[in-house]
């Protein structure tokens, strides 16, 4: 089956009322693809970990306190969770700007969510407010590629036995995994 | 990284007030815990609390530890589950039936009697000639290898623990010795402390497991019918010489801990109050202690040892990577 057609089928199972993909694809899972596929492996057999360290924390914190006054939080197919601005635009929050390709695919995740799944055409605002920083993205042509390539990616990543291999990155010292990864 | 436990001696009341946790004493101190900053709760005293209290330890998981009279261990609340996954309970499962019980058998009993021998090799010129409980300790861990069925298994595991437990008189300073380890109740000091530290060494591996989705009651050297949490034997296990037994030969050798510390009554021997105390607060200390990890490349404490040790298990379980039983290597 072509990248195309499996791409077609899951956005086709998205869109039925009361079906769902074999491996829902959620904006975490982009972001984890994208930072660390062992990661996301873990995550997929709910391999968790302590999440109340303080960097979780951090980021929470900076999340639920930032631009309250104009954005609103939606579940959408109980679980897509994203932020609309007061512009219409959709926003995504992140303490640091170190992970920028992450945090940009998450974002580029739900655009195209919202686009082909539910017909309804988003622009998108990316904001480190830590950082006083922000930047507008966009689900172009060569976005929207990226983004399929990366479902597809996921959908076969999780459908592996076992996870990929270790090796190591320069921000697995700071990764909540890394007590599991290394041991 | 990880919080510390918190331990009440006193007899009294636990509560909730607002989102910490309130404790009132029978001699009129009320003092507030902050139950973020708790990783697990014992109570040794006599403690009057009520659900909401167990609901605000359940929102943060703080297990609880309840000991009773003459502190002998009653059982622990442990706060619902935060991480529940079936696979990893069925694999566990699985393993238990497969041939990767022995594997994972034989690397928690080659840890432990690397772990002993690590403490007779430290107190080996110190103390005396241990040279020959040495050798044998070493080719008890080789035989673990061939040894095939887990009954024999835990033969070599007892073997390697008589010979080991037969240096600590030599070890420990007089009067303290333990002769023979004795148990239910202990017969004297030196038994009575290896009992006490024994236990806290398990309810510190209950507090690890419980933070993975693993099932305590599933053991791979100790048999699941037994009424304990056998997982949390075998990991104990593993760190009984490094947590429990160094502490005991500290303890009495530099008499932090004397026969003072100690009550016999009936045909039993059991630490004071004082004494209690006193051991506990050196666990603590131990617990807390830190040293380099050459593959996290981090200083990590005792207690984080024992937590990665079990996710080393886990993930062992879930990826078929290799488990690693702890070894010390410092």
């Amino acid at each position: 089956m072509s990248t195309g057609d499996r791409i077609d089928e899951y956005t086709q199972e998205e869109r039925e009322i009361g079906t769902r993909p074999a491996t829902p694809v959620t904006g975490l899972m982009v972001q984890y693809y994208h930072v660390c596929e062992r990661e996301l492996w873990f995550m997929s057999r709910g391999i968790d970990i302590d999440r109340e360290t303080t960097n979780i924390q951090r980021g929470t914190h900076v999340d639920e306190t930032s631009y309250q006054d104009s954005r609103r939080s939606f579940m959408i197919g109980n679980r897509i969770q994203l932020d609309l601005l007061d512009s219409g635009a959709v926003m995504e929050i992140k303490v640091s700007s170190t992970l920028e390709k992450p945090a940009r695919m998450q974002l580029l995740f739900y655009l195209w969510f919202l686009k082909y799944v539910y017909d309804i055409e988003k622009d998108g605002v990316l904001a480190y407010p830590t950082e006083r920083k922000r930047e507008s993205v966009r689900l172009d042509e060569r976005a929207t590629a990226e983004v399929e390539r990366t479902i597809i990616g996921i959908l076969d990543l999780v459908a592996e036995e076992t996870p990929p291999e270790l090796s190591k990155k320069p921000y697995c010292d700071s990764c909540l995994y890394q007590d599991l990864c290394w041991m | 990284m990880t919080k510390p436990n918190h331990h009440i001696f006193a007899d009294g009341e636990l509560s909730r007030n607002e989102s910490t946790l309130r404790i009132d004493t029978l001699d009129g101190e009320t003092k507030y815990l902050p139950v973020e900053s708790v990783d697990s709760l014992y109570l040794h005293g006599q403690i009057d609390f009520n659900t909401r209290a167990l609901g605000l330890l359940n929102d943060h998981g703080v297990p609880v530890h309840v000991f009773g009279w003459k502190d002998y261990y009653k059982g622990s609340y442990l706060p619902k589950r935060g991480q529940v996954s079936g696979n990893t309970v069925v694999e566990q499962v699985r393993a238990y039936d497969d041939k990767r019980r022995l594997r994972i058998a034989h690397q928690v009993i080659e840890a432990s009697i690397h772990n002993m021998r690590a403490n007779i090799r430290y107190y080996s010129s110190r103390k005396g000639d241990f040279s020959t409980t040495l050798d044998k300790l070493s080719e008890l861990k080789e035989r673990v290898t061939s040894t095939e069925t887990i009954d024999n298994l835990r033969a070599v595991e007892g073997n390697a623990r008589k010979q080991y437990y037969r240096c600590f008189d030599t070890i420990l300073r007089e009067p303290f010795a333990l002769e023979r380890r004795e148990y239910n109740p202990p017969s004297n000091e030196a038994n009575a402390l290896v009992s006490f530290l024994n236990g806290m060494v398990y309810t510190t591996c209950v507090s690890a497991i419980r933070k993975t989705a693993l099932d305590p009651t599933v053991g791979f050297v100790h048999e699941p019918g037994e009424r304990r949490f056998t997982l949390s034997l075998d990991i104990a296990d593993i760190f009984k010489p490094i947590l429990a037994d160094r502490l005991v030969f500290r303890l009495v050798n530099r008499q932090q801990i004397t026969v003072d510390d100690f009550e016999s009554d009936l045909d039993g021997c059991l630490l004071t109050e004082d004494g209690r105390l006193t051991v506990l607060q050196e666990y603590e200390e131990t617990l807390d202690r830190t040293i380099e990890h050459p593959r996290l490349n981090r200083k990590v404490s005792f207690k984080t040892l024992v937590q990665t040790d079990v996710y080393s298990l886990k993930k062992h379980l879930l990826t078929g990577e290799p488990y690693q039983a702890t070894e010390r290597w410092w």
